[in-house]
């Protein structure tokens, strides 16, 4: 052993091979039953994805980091439950390439915001936070509402996140566009299309509440109310625990 | 790959583990072999010196 | 400085130049529709500046033979530079940051100017602008020191360092943009990423050859600790940043890794990002400059070899302790914890064998601030990884997860182990690179050690305060059976704690101010005037015939 020891730090190529193959081996090892975790991820038959208006806002959500001070992940804390709401599963995050789990409170957790407030709400507070919540030190998002949200080339961002593995069919990839725009605009002859591929359930609504055009605030608003609802099974889990107890 | 999860998991418990000691050994060993005392005596000094070319 | 290059490496280097011009102008035309196109100018404009700069030598004397027989040190100088200019702009922007959490309005109407796009500024200026670019810088010096031998030709050390610098560049301006990729500190999209691996095996390979031509036998410990950043940061980094881009014109790219499967994956990354950024290569700066400083050998080599061992080994084991209570298979979070709490060992050898080098030479910890640096950072080492293990335990990671005490923890291991350590390292190799007798001022190195000094206890102090009242309140319940207190309580009782913080991140903000200046007035002063070491001056730039001014 010392003398092999001896060999390979003499020879720096092969020093350099062994801090390689230790310290990837560690690595390695611990993530490697991770590559079958889908194995034990939960199943839930009615999730849907994303809609292409939903990714949009999911984006400005990573452009504009609000994952540096929001969760979205619920640990099996009974305050945390009673706080936010039943704990997050992992196959809720399943569509989300990145995870948003995020690592810092400085706002609340946001797993189970979808449907928590109105439209009205979230565009008053991302506006300016302080109307709603005087004593908040949220940053202001006032652009959001100047800018266009750009749809021309969501069919290219659906068809890379099929390539990742979200299960996105041709039809929504062609349709990727004009499904960003009917999400946003009820009333337009492109609204049913979205209902059609992602489901009736789908919330199609002008959420800025401005008919004018489709800004980054009807997508980062339309995001923020699916979040936690693409699947109800952790809902359902926790009813069904509740009545296990009792 | 037909490995499944309770496969990698079982694995990577057991001979994770035990690699980890044998490695653990093995670099003690080395560290304190007493013939290899001379050599890290040598190598703790060899920067304290106020030479500051390369060698040749 | 161009012309030290030997007229190959010159003509390599423009065409080098040429051709990331090329990509610059490509990525500026593919994607003038997209963030993408703006870094497409950014390459463009600055490759097109350095071909200026080798142009106007490209005709110089060939460089004289007796280069050889010294140390190659200009990228060292420019990365040591470098370093303090990135830590200015780091640590400015983590003040900023800290302020907006107390004054949430000290902003401007503007997407480039909110927190959560100045926030990455601040962690990547400051872990990959000011601690990269040290490590480099240092790494260069200590390699060809320990190996007795030159770096292994000219033109490679420039490529890693100035290259690297773009790298920086191309993330700091892609997040005033909102480019990212929302992984904690591995934020820069695809294009970054395959860019610094490009940059990160030519240094691995710059190592390599310079250790291939080291007349020492024995590697010095020091080399294993930066071999094993430079070899690991490129496996993580490869790894974590697998994603699809959009397409060629789009900065956007979409995760390979989704849910439980990205979660581990990023914080296997994250926390081996703090193992082996952050603590091996600056363990190689300890190994090094302590010894050096304080004259003395290094305690134990003994115990450096097995705590290096464990620190490479057990690391990689850690990641998941940043995923207790989430939806991770409870046994990955046990197996984080466990080894969390064994790497204890190494981490406590490492900081014993620094403060056991010291010992015996206390008055010289006494009188030179730049080794009390070291011996203050060492110390801090201590601290932070015993609070590192101790928030690993599952319980306590139940109270301090998702809090500011993260964040203390964080900033105690970076202001007071790694910017500590790295400032004690400057303070001994700016003198011995510029051949000065001694920095400018010794009574400024003073200064800026009790700033930082007292800069990280006020920030670490707050955050600990902060942090648990956090936990405490989100965790409180009445005698009802219902929590106690609303989030929105939890934020307003952080206010002072927030203003505390943004003040200790001042006082460490002028602390790099003062050393920017003594490092500067340093550079100024006249060379030291010792017969020995003229003859190996890198560039023998000073006209033969003029003596060197008195004052």
């Amino acid at each position: 052993m010392p003398e092999f020891h001896r060999k390979i730090e003499r020879s720096a190529i092969g020093f350099v091979l062994a801090i390689v193959v230790v310290s990837s081996i560690g690595g390695f090892i611990e993530i490697a039953p991770l590559f079958t975790i889908d194995e034990t991820v939960e199943a839930a038959p009615d999730m849907r994805v994303y809609t292409p208006l939903e990714v949009a806002g999911r984006n400005i959500y990573l452009r504009e980091g609000c994952y540096a001070c929001h969760s979205q992940m619920i640990r099996t804390l009974r305050d945390e439950v009673e706080r936010y709401g039943p704990y997050s599963l992992a196959v809720e995050s399943k569509y989300d390439h990145p995870m948003l789990w995020g690592s810092k409170r400085t706002g609340p957790d946001l797993a189970r915001i979808g449907g928590k407030y109105s439209d009205a709400w979230h565009v008053a507070h991302l506006f300016n936070p302080r109307d709603v919540v005087p004593e908040s030190v949220m940053p202001k998002y006032g652009w959001l509402q100047r800018n266009t949200v750009r749809t021309d080339d969501l069919g290219e961002h659906l068809a890379a996140m099929r390539a990742v593995g979200v299960p996105y069919t041709d039809e929504m990839i062609a349709n990727a566009g004009n499904d960003a725009f009917g999400q946003a605009s009820p009333d337009s002859s492109f609204a049913a299309g979205v209902s059609e591929r992602y489901g009736e359930a789908t919330q199609v609504r002008m959420f800025d509440g401005n008919p004018e055009q489709v800004t980054e605030m009807d997508a980062l608003v339309a995001y923020l109310q699916i979040i936690g609802r693409l699947t109800d099974v952790a809902h359902k889990q926790a009813a069904l625990a509740q009545e296990g107890a009792k | 790959m037909s490995l499944d999860h309770e496969t990698l998991v079982a694995f990577s418990k057991s001979w994770g583990l035990f690699y980890l000691i044998a490695l653990a050994i093995g670099v003690v060993i080395y560290a304190l072999w007493p013939a290899n005392l001379s050599k890290f005596h040598v190598a703790k000094q060899s920067i304290l010196d106020e030479d500051d070319k390369p060698w040749t | 400085m161009v012309a030290q290059l030997t007229s190959g490496e010159r003509q390599l280097a423009l065409v080098v130049l040429i051709a990331l011009a090329l990509v610059g102008l490509a990525m500026g035309v593919v994607g003038r529709a997209d963030p993408i196109g703006v870094h497409g100018l950014i390459v463009l404009v600055l490759s097109v500046g350095l071909t200026f700069l080798v142009l106007s030598s490209l005709y110089a004397p060939e460089p004289s033979a007796e280069r050889l027989s010294q140390y190659y040190d200009d990228p060292s100088k420019v990365g040591i530079i470098l370093a303090i200019v990135w830590g200015i702009i780091g640590m400015a922007m983590g003040v900023w940051v800290a302020a907006l959490l107390a004054w949430p309005d000290l902003t401007f109407d503007a997407g480039w100017a909110s927190f959560g796009r100045l926030r990455p500024v601040h962690t990547s200026g400051v872990i990959f602008g000011f601690g990269g670019n040290a490590l480099i810088a240092t790494s260069f010096h200590v390699l060809q020191r320990t190996s007795r031998a030159r770096l292994a030709g000219q033109f490679s050390p420039w490529f890693v360092l100035l290259g690297y610098n773009l790298f920086c560049i191309i993330a700091a301006a892609g997040y005033f943009m909102g480019v990212t990729q929302s992984k904690e500190y591995a934020e820069p999209e695809w294009y970054a990423d395959i860019w610094l691996v490009i940059v990160w095996v030519t240094y691995f390979l710059l190592y390599i050859r310079t250790l291939a031509r080291r007349k020492e036998p024995h590697i010095y410990v020091a080399n294993w600790y930066y071999m094993a950043f430079i070899l690991v940061v490129a496996v993580l980094h490869i790894v974590n940043n697998l994603a699809v881009p959009v397409s060629l014109g789009h900065a956007k790219s979409y995760s390979a890794f989704s849910g439980v499967q990205d979660a581990m994956t990023q914080w296997w990354y994250g926390h081996n990002a703090v193992a082996f950024f952050l603590t091996a290569g600056f363990l190689g700066m300890m190994y090094y400059y302590l010894p050096k400083r304080a004259g003395r050998p290094i305690f134990s080599y003994r115990l450096s070899i097995i705590s290096f061992w464990g620190i490479t080994f057990m690391y990689m084991w850690a990641g998941s302790h940043h995923l207790h209570y989430t939806a991770l298979p409870e046994w990955v979070q046990t197996l984080g914890m466990t080894f969390s709490l064994v790497l204890l060992v190494p981490s406590w050898a490492s900081a014993g064998n620094a403060l056991a080098t010291l010992n015996g030479a206390w008055h010289k910890v006494r009188d030179d601030a730049t080794l009390r640096f070291m011996m203050a950072a060492a110390v801090f080492y201590g601290l932070a990884t015993f609070e590192g293990s101790f928030l690993a335990i599952r319980q306590v990671n139940s109270l301090s997860h998702y809090t500011d005490w993260t964040v203390g923890h964080v900033h105690a291991g970076a202001l007071g182990w790694v910017a500590l350590i790295t400032f004690g390292s400057i303070y001994s190799v700016v003198p011995w690179l510029w051949k000065r007798e001694r920095m400018y001022s010794a009574a400024l190195v003073e200064v800026h050690f009790w700033l930082a000094i007292a800069g990280t206890v006020v920030y670490v102090f707050a955050m600990w305060n902060s942090g648990i009242i956090q936990g405490l309140m989100w965790r409180t319940y009445n005698e009802s059976g219902t929590l106690t207190y609303s989030f929105i309580d939890s934020v307003v009782a952080m206010h002072p704690y927030y203003i505390a913080r943004a003040f200790g991140g001042l006082l460490f903000l002028l602390g790099i101010l003062v050393c920017a200046y003594n490092i500067w007035m340093t550079i100024r002063m006249a060379p030291a005037v010792q017969p020995t070491s003229t003859a190996d001056l890198p560039e023998p730039r000073q006209i033969p015939v003029s003596p060197a001014p008195a004052e």
